[in-house]
């Protein structure tokens, strides 16, 4: 644990941007509105931003990525494989723990199971993750009932918490704490600790007066989705709002379906482009002979809501599979973000109306 | 910075997103969260837009036709020889058909060319027909030819109305908002004859019979001035053309309405009590394939007007558009009876206007549309000039083969490209900037995201270098040059500028510098005919079939195929209905032996064609529904049907069912 006075925050950010490509959170001069993106230079990034529209997962699984480049030769069956090493050194700085927590489940995805994707291994190997302890929630969060925030647990290399003229520093991996030595910053002492921990109450105090409809719920949801207790009419009532735009999976920290393309480039050879998908699409279930276990649209937003909340889904992750940020909330032409869905749950088990 | 403000180029809605683009690509998108009409949504189209910006479909480099087919040619080559051709004729011979997608900048272009050089009046849109009549019908009732209220005002509304059109499939974000209204409380109804998601999401949806849907607004109308319902001022006769279209009502039977359409007298006085109520109520209808014809548009406004619902804050029609610039290529005036502006030709003063706008002689007369003039023996059409041709069946195919010399203009790889002597590549809308009008009159500005990829330059200069060939000395070096003359010419667009589109989300909406509907009126619009009810069913065609909407399946799909989520996903409903489909009430399907899935023929008095039932509860007995066209559905059925089909909903087109 250190001290980063505010002061030298700017010396951190630039010695992060001659090493990494820098991300983090920037206020769009047009809408005034906080994205997560690349910043041109360290002064843009804005720690104090409220959370950003995006998340950062577009870092290491761009929307349109080209995994790989190839020539092949019908005749002589010549087979030219080129590997893109197009990945750069990221640092990003100002993540949420509810956002790192969607990397997590991204990391248990892509590299936790029997295959290793190689390209996203590569982007999460040059990466130097700086977190922020959310002082400011959205007022459709709810991270504090999916054991994503405010503050993050694990998994950073870097963890900055604001104590008002200070952040404290805390390391959580050996690149961090090689960070703080060379930024030959002070350590932080006991009262620096309880002032973090004040600092984290403070913002768990915030989210009383919000989501006061389904924050409670969301431990009983998983429990009623897990046991199938949820009726076959509620999920009818969402599904007649869905919309099938894919936004929530898009947002979403935690979704990671994707789909592969081979596109013959007018250059000469073909590219393998991977791109976001969602279960929200009747086509992604689609199986060879015309079956699609999925095809109603409400057995698609059900699918989604298993894959967020149900245990089957925790146990793959290691934790429930929504974060509790609430962008799905933001986005949705239908109004059945996932706060909804759970109140949809509850009302359902109360008797009130939907 | 990687992701950077624009306006999605799809629908009419407008919606802002924010494209992202690495290394000098696009490579993603995201929905822009403060624009005042998506406020942070996309629609599936929006949220693949960034894979048709990087399709390897495009048209890479200029285009000549020669012995060998078309062959690559340096631009100043193609240039040149598209200069010299287009010079060889005589005014008037050149006909030229405009994007609806476009720029307001391209647009304005091609009418100049058009008028100020080539000396022509023949121009018009692809895929337009019903928005130019319905602005014009609002026109006639308030001079203003769009949309009479605002987008932003729906979610405060306490009365919604639908009339007609699959909104969720047409415009996703548009219906988005009418949901959200609804969710706040709003009364929302929907008077369509198909079940649609948006009708299922209405607290009141009534189906009339297809066909009946002008007789179902009239009895509404009726109802509000027989029953002391309206407005006190349209009552008494004080707002011009109240008391003639009263009278145009005094013989319409209500009993008789209700009864053709299926529907009983007291749903429809409900329905036209809680319109009269309503504080703030809006109406909205489509101006697409499902839109409603000259007279079924004038009741909707008629209604709406009786009600006291025309110029009052909150309240107002939309006629929702459902392409990208449909509105705003009719405000530059991509017509052959308009000159930018909807100054209505002919005009004696048009041609000075032109001259001193453009600076030297212009054709300002009245012209034909282009799709008229190549299907009429004897025409006077040698060459087309043609922009962005998004379909993928090219009606008249034999009739511009004939054609002397045919120049396409486009950013992709295109059917018509076939037909042409020449073809110039453009630039996409994220490769220039423009600026695109909405459905609700918003002017947005969107800003250049990339270098034109391969050869493409931005259709605005490749107009200008054409003009400068052919003498017409021009003087843009960039859109806002363009704009300029735009905010000259076209009096609702007066004091918008790049600078004052550019500094906020959304634009600005015309008339610009004037309170909207500051002009004479509102009046009554008179019916053209009158109301009568459907034909009624015979024997040889007892089924009345509608064309409509589905997500996947945009404008012939020339456009969505390049994209892969979308293209994937309009495969896999053909993987079920490769023929295409048609929805068929479960009755009729038991009746005739039909079972989902299985190949039926649909036997129309001029065309046939043979696709897959669909059986459904969405459609009514005795209704067959056709949510999109492929090619031999659009070959053998509908294009010699062309003439029902512009009429929109109303030109329900009378079949029959067979067995295969």
């Amino acid at each position: 644990m250190y001290i980063l006075p505010k002061s030298d925050l700017p010396m951190l950010l630039r010695t992060l941007a001659d090493r990494y490509e820098l991300f983090g959170p920037i206020v769009d001069p047009v809408s005034g509105e906080t994205l997560f993106d690349r910043a041109a230079s360290p002064e843009d990034l804005r720690l104090d931003a409220p959370i950003p529209v995006n998340t950062p997962k577009f870092t290491v699984f761009p929307h349109l990525e080209r995994i790989l480049s190839f020539r092949y030769d019908r005749d002589s069956k010549d087979l030219d494989i080129v590997r893109d090493d197009l990945v750069r050194p990221k640092a990003l700085v100002g993540v949420r723990s509810c956002d790192l927590n969607g990397l997590l489940c991204f990391d248990r995805f892509f590299l936790g199971q029997e295959y290793v994707d190689e390209v996203y291994r590569d982007h999460r190997r040059k990466m130097l993750i700086v977190t922020n302890t959310c002082v400011r929630p959205f007022v459709q969060c709810f991270c504090v009932c999916t054991d994503s925030g405010p503050y993050a647990a694990e998994g950073y290399d870097v963890n900055l918490t604001d104590l008002g003229s200070a952040y404290l520093f805390e390391t959580g991996s050996e690149k961090g704490a090689a960070l703080a030595v060379e930024l030959g910053l002070a350590a932080a002492g006991p009262a620096d600790a309880a002032a973090r921990d004040a600092a984290v109450n403070h913002s768990i105090g915030l989210f009383d007066g919000q989501a006061v409809e389904n924050k409670a719920w969301i431990s009983r949801a998983v429990n009623r989705l897990t046991t199938g207790f949820v009726k076959p009419e509620t999920w009818e009532y969402i599904g007649r709002q869905c919309f099938e735009c894919g936004a929530c999976s898009f947002v979403c920290p935690s979704c990671s379906c994707f789909n592969i393309e081979d596109v013959a480039t007018q250059a000469g050879p073909t590219d393998r482009l991977r791109t976001w998908d969602s279960c929200s699409f009747e086509g992604y279930a689609r199986m060879a002979g015309e079956h699609n276990p999925r095809r109603p649209v409400e057995d698609r937003r059900n699918k989604r809501f298993f894959c967020k909340l149900s245990y089957s889904q925790s146990k793959k992750y290691l934790r429930p599979g929504c974060v509790g940020c609430g962008r799905c909330a933001r986005v949705c032409p239908g109004d059945i973000g996932l706060p909804n869905v759970v109140t949809a749950i509850r009302r359902e088990t109360t008797g009130s109306k939907p | 910075m990687s992701y950077h403000s624009g306006v999605c180029n799809f629908c009419g809605t407008g919606c802002g997103h924010l494209l992202q683009v690495e290394n000098g690509a696009v490579r993603g998108v995201f929905p822009s969260p403060g624009h005042p009409v998506s406020r942070g949504r996309l629609c599936v189209r929006g949220w693949h837009i960034h894979e048709l910006m990087a399709t390897e479909e495009r048209i890479p480099r200029p285009l000549t036709r020669g012995a060998a087919g078309l062959e690559p040619v340096t631009w100043n080559a193609a240039l040149d020889r598209a200069a010299a051709e287009l010079g060889r004729f005589r005014p008037g011979e050149v006909g030229l058909w405009a994007s609806p997608r476009a720029s307001n900048e391209d647009v304005f272009t091609l009418v100049r060319l058009a008028r100020g050089v080539l000396g022509t009046p023949h121009i018009d849109l692809l895929s337009d027909g019903w928005y130019s009549s319905t602005a014009g019908v609002l026109r006639e009732g308030t001079d203003q030819p769009g949309a009479l209220g605002f987008l932003t005002d729906v979610r405060s509304a306490d009365f919604l109305l639908v009339v007609g059109t699959d909104l969720a499939r047409q415009n996703p974000i548009v219906a988005s908002e009418l949901h959200f209204g609804a969710r706040a409380g709003a009364d929302l109804v929907t008077i369509g004859s198909r079940t649609t998601q948006l009708a299922r999401l209405s607290r009141t949806h009534l189906r009339p019979a297809p066909g009946t849907k002008k007789m179902v607004l009239a009895a509404l109308l009726k109802i509000l001035l027989d029953e002391g319902l309206a407005d006190p001022d349209f009552l008494a006769g004080r707002t011009p053309g109240a008391a003639a279209l009263r009278r145009s009502l005094v013989e319409f039977d209500l009993a008789g309405a209700a009864k053709s359409s299926g529907l009983s007298v007291d749903a429809l006085r409900d329905l036209a009590g809680r319109l009269a109520q309503a504080k703030r109520a809006m109406g909205f209808f489509s101006t697409g394939t499902t839109g409603l014809g000259r007279d079924t548009v004038a009741l909707v406004y008629d209604l709406f007007l009786a009600a006291g619902k025309i110029g009052r804050p909150g309240c107002g029609v939309i006629p929702i558009v459902g392409i990208s610039n449909l509105a705003g290529a009719n405000d530059m005036g991509a017509a052959p009876d308009r000159l930018p502006g909807w100054r209505a030709l002919p005009d004696p003063a048009a041609e000075a206007v032109l001259r001193s706008a453009w600076g030297g002689a212009a054709n300002a007369s009245a012209g034909g549309r282009v799709g008229d003039l190549l299907r009429v023996s004897g025409s006077p059409l040698k060459a087309l000039v043609v922009m962005d041709h998004d379909e993928e069946i090219i009606l008249q195919a034999e009739a511009i083969r004939r054609l002397d010399f045919v120049l396409y203009l486009g950013a992709f790889s295109n059917p018509f490209m076939d037909l042409a002597h020449v073809v110039l590549p453009t630039a996409t809308y994220a490769e220039t900037d423009g600026t695109y009008t909405n459905t609700d009159r918003r002017i947005q500005l969107n800003r250049r995201k990339i270098e034109p990829r391969f050869e493409a330059r931005p259709a605005w200069r490749i107009l200008t270098d054409l003009a400068g060939r052919l003498g017409g000395a021009w003087g843009y070096t960039a859109p806002a040059d363009i704009f300029a003359d735009i905010a000259r010419l076209v009096p609702a667009y007066s004091g918008a500028s790049y600078a004052g589109l550019g500094v906020n989300l959304g634009g600005l909406t015309w008339p610009v510098e004037s309170a909207p509907l500051a002009g004479a009126g509102p009046r009554a619009v008179p019916l053209n005919e009158p109301i009568a009810a459907p034909a009624p069913a015979d024997e040889a065609f007892p089924f009345r079939l509608m064309a409509g909407k589905s997500y996947y399946y945009w404008h012939q799909n020339n456009i969505m195929k390049k994209t892969f989520i979308p293209r994937r996903e309009y495969n896999a409903l053909l993987l079920l209905y490769p023929q295409g489909l048609v929805e068929i009430h479960p009755g009729d399907a038991a009746r005739l032996g039909l079972r989902d899935k299985r190949p039926v023929k649909v036997v129309s008095a001029r065309g046939s064609m043979t696709v897959q039932a669909r059986v459904t509860t969405d459609v009514l007995p005795g209704m067959v529904y056709a949510p999109y066209f492929i090619g031999p559905m659009i070959e053998g059925f509908l294009k010699p049907e062309a003439g029902a089909v512009e009429r929109g909903e109303d030109g329900v087109i009378p079949v029959r069912i067979e067995k295969v």
